[in-house]
C-alpha cells in the first residue's frame, strides 16, 4: 500500500514536470501570471554636435567651441508582469528605473580652455507595455522559449538634483528567450526562471536635445516566477 | 519737483559708462543707496524722428529704417515694451526736452561715434524720461535692403541703439581684433548690443541674438516670460578670492543660444536671466582688455589674469526658477 502511494507520488510529480514545459510553448491555453525583476542595460544615445557659433560681418558664423553630447550608456532595474493570452502571445506591463547621464564634451575653445566632459546625472522611469510572441518550433527544448516582443510607453526623465522633468515616449522592438529553470510548484508558484532580451530601444522626446528620436540598442536579464 | 540726471551713453565704435545692475548689464542709478535699473515705466514709449536727410537716405528711409529697428524689438515675445512714433519734427536730438528724437547730426569730431544714444533719467525712481539717438552724418549710411559696401547699414546701427534707447547696456558677446587703422574690428558677435559695429556694408547687426532677447525681456517681462523661462547664477574666485567684471556665458547645447552675463559685486556673483529651462554649460572668460571700459566704469579694476574656464558639470536652468548658486574657480594665465 505504502508503496503503491510512493508510486503515485512520483507519477504526479512527473506529470507536473512534463506539463509545465509544455505551458511556455505550446501547451495547455491556461494562462499564468509571470512576475520578472533584473537588470536593464541600456545602450548610449548620441544627441548630436553643435558648435557655439557668434555671427560674422558676411552673416556667416565662427565657432567659439563645439559639443558632443550623449545619453550615456547606463544598466538600472526593470520589473515586469505578465500574463499569457494564448498558448503564444503574452502580454505584459513594465517599469523600468535608470540613472543615464547627460554628457555634454566640449573640444576646440577659440580661446583655449580646457576640453572638459560636462555631465548632469539624470534619472529616468519608464512605464509601459508590451506584448510577447512565443515562436512556437518543435526543435526547441521544452524548458526553453524564444519570443520577439514590442512595446512602447511613457518617459520620464528628471535632471540633477530634481531641478526639471522632461517627459516623452519610448518603443521597444526586439527578443530573447526564457528558460523554465525550476517548475516544481512552490507556495503559489509553478515555476521559475530566467529571461534573457535584447532590443532597439527608441526614445522619444526626453532630454533629446532636437525633440526627435534616437534609437540605442538594450538588453535585460531577469528572473521569473510563475504563478 | 523732480531731480533729473542726463546720463550719456554711448553705442556702436564708441565706450560708456555703464552702470552694472544685476543680471547682463543693465543701466541703473543709485536711488536713496539702492541700486535702481533704468527703464521706462510707460508704454507705448513714444519718439520723434528728425526730418533731416542725409547722401543715400531721405528723411522717409530714415524713418523707416529706425520704424523697422523698434518694430524689432518690439516683436521679442517674452518683453512687453512696444514703442509709437509720435511724429517728425525739426528737433535735433539731444536737447532736454521731455522729447525723445531720433535723426543725424554731424559730428566729425566723434571720428569712431557711428551714433550715440543719451538719456534723461528721474534719479528719484530709476524711470527714463527722454532717450535721444543721434546717428553720425559724417559716415555714409545706407537703408539697402541688401546693405551697401562702404556704408553703414542704418537699421542695424538703429538697432543697437534703440536697445541702449530702451535701457539696455552692452554684452561682450563678441571676439574684436586690432584694426590696422587704429580701433578694434569686430571679427563675430552674437549680440546686437555688442558694443562694436560690424564693418561697413554688413547688414548682419539686423537680427536680435538669444542675449538681447534676454535682456529685453529681463527689462520688460511679459506673459509668462518669468514662468517659462529661468536663470542661472554662481561665483567666480581666483586663488579663493572673489573675481569681479569676469564674463560668464551661458551656452543651450539644445538649442545653441548663448547669453551672457558679468560677475558684478564685491562677492564675485553673477546672474543670467532669461535662459529656456534645460541644461547649460557655463563658461568663464576674461573681457577683451581693449574693451572694459565699454562695460564698467574706468575706475573699477578688472581682473584680466585668467584663463578661460568651463563649469565641469552641465547646470540645469529649471522652469520659472533659479538653479542655485554654482561655484566656478579660475587659474591664472
Amino acid at each position: 500500500m505504502r508503496r503503491i502511494r510512493k508510486a503515485a507520488a512520483l507519477l504526479a510529480v512527473l506529470s507536473t514536470l512534463r506539463a509545465i514545459p509544455a505551458l511556455a510553448q505550446s501547451g495547455p491555453v491556461r494562462s499564468h501570471v509571470e512576475v520578472g525583476l533584473g537588470v536593464l542595460w541600456a545602450g548610449s544615445n548620441p544627441l548630436g554636435t553643435r558648435a557655439a557659433t557668434e555671427t560674422t560681418a558676411s552673416g556667416g558664423t565662427s565657432a567659439l567651441f563645439s559639443t558632443t553630447s550623449e545619453l550615456a550608456a547606463v544598466a538600472g532595474l526593470e520589473g515586469r508582469v505578465g500574463v499569457r493570452v494564448t498558448k503564444s502571445i503574452a502580454l505584459e506591463g513594465q517599469v523600468s528605473y535608470l540613472k543615464p547621464e547627460l554628457r555634454v564634451a566640449v573640444s576646440a575653445d577659440s580661446e583655449g580652455a580646457a576640453a572638459v566632459t560636462a555631465v548632469d546625472a539624470t534619472q529616468q522611469f519608464t512605464i509601459g507595455g508590451r506584448a510577447l510572441w512565443y515562436i512556437p518550433g518543435r526543435r526547441w527544448s521544452p524548458r526553453f522559449a524564444p519570443f520577439v516582443m514590442a512595446g512602447s510607453g511613457y518617459l520620464r526623465q528628471l535632471h540633477e538634483q530634481e531641478t526639471l522633468v522632461q517627459t516623452g515616449r519610448f518603443y521597444q522592438f526586439g527578443g530573447g528567450f526564457s528558460a523554465l529553470l525550476v517548475s516544481r510548484p512552490h507556495f503559489h508558484a509553478t515555476g521559475a526562471g530566467v529571461r534573457f532580451d535584447v532590443s532597439a530601444l527608441v526614445r522619444s522626446r526626453g532630454v533629446a536635445f532636437d525633440g526627435g528620436s534616437q534609437t540605442s540598442p538594450a538588453a535585460g536579464a531577469s528572473a521569473f516566477v510563475r504563478f | 519737483m523732480k531731480r533729473l540726471l542726463a546720463a550719456f551713453v554711448v553705442g556702436a565704435l564708441t565706450l560708456g559708462q555703464p552702470s552694472p545692475a544685476l543680471a547682463y548689464l543693465k543701466y541703473g542709478v543709485s536711488v536713496r543707496g539702492q541700486q535702481v535699473t533704468v527703464r521706462w515705466t510707460q508704454s507705448p514709449v513714444r519718439y520723434f524722428v528728425s526730418n533731416t536727410a542725409v547722401p543715400g537716405v531721405t528723411a522717409v528711409d530714415f524713418q523707416n529704417a529706425v520704424a523697422r529697428a523698434f518694430a524689432t524689438w518690439q516683436a521679442v515675445p517674452t518683453a512687453s515694451i512696444t514703442y509709437q512714433l509720435a511724429g517728425v519734427t525739426s528737433a535735433s536730438p539731444g536737447s532736454d526736452d521731455g522729447s525723445s528724437v531720433l535723426g543725424f547730426r554731424s559730428r566729425p569730431d566723434l571720428d569712431r561715434v557711428l551714433a550715440q544714444t543719451s538719456f534723461l533719467i528721474d534719479n528719484s525712481t530709476g524711470a527714463l524720461i527722454e532717450s535721444d539717438i543721434f546717428f553720425n552724418s559724417s559716415f555714409s549710411w545706407s537703408v539697402n535692403a541688401a546693405g551697401e559696401t562702404g556704408r553703414f547699414d542704418l537699421e542695424s546701427i538703429a538697432l543697437h541703439e534703440i536697445g541702449h534707447f530702451s535701457g539696455l547696456g552692452h554684452s561682450a558677446l563678441g571676439e574684436t581684433e586690432m584694426a590696422s587703422g587704429g580701433g578694434r574690428r569686430v571679427l563675430s558677435a552674437e549680440a546686437v548690443m555688442f558694443p562694436i559695429a560690424f564693418t561697413s556694408g554688413s547688414i548682419a547687426g539686423r537680427t536680435l541674438k538669444a542675449d538681447d532677447i534676454a535682456g529685453i525681456s529681463d527689462l520688460y517681462p511679459d506673459g509668462d516670460f518669468t514662468a517659462a523661462d529661468g536663470s542661472l547664477s554662481g561665483r567666480v574666485t581666483k586663488d579663493g578670492q572673489p573675481l569681479f567684471g569676469a564674463h560668464v556665458v551661458a551656452f543651450n547645447p539644445a538649442t545653441g543660444s548663448l547669453v551672457g552675463g558679468f560677475t558684478l559685486n564685491a562677492q564675485g556673483q553673477f546672474s543670467i536671466l532669461g535662459l529656456s529651462p534645460g541644461p547649460h554649460l557655463v563658461r568663464v572668460e576674461p573681457l577683451d582688455d581693449a574693451e572694459t571700459d565699454s562695460f564698467f566704469d574706468s575706475s573699477r579694476v578688472i581682473d584680466l589674469d585668467f584663463r578661460a574656464t568651463f563649469f565641469e558639470r552641465l547646470v540645469v536652468v529649471p522652469k520659472g526658477g533659479d538653479t542655485g548658486e554654482i561655484a566656478m574657480k579660475v587659474a591664472h594665465k
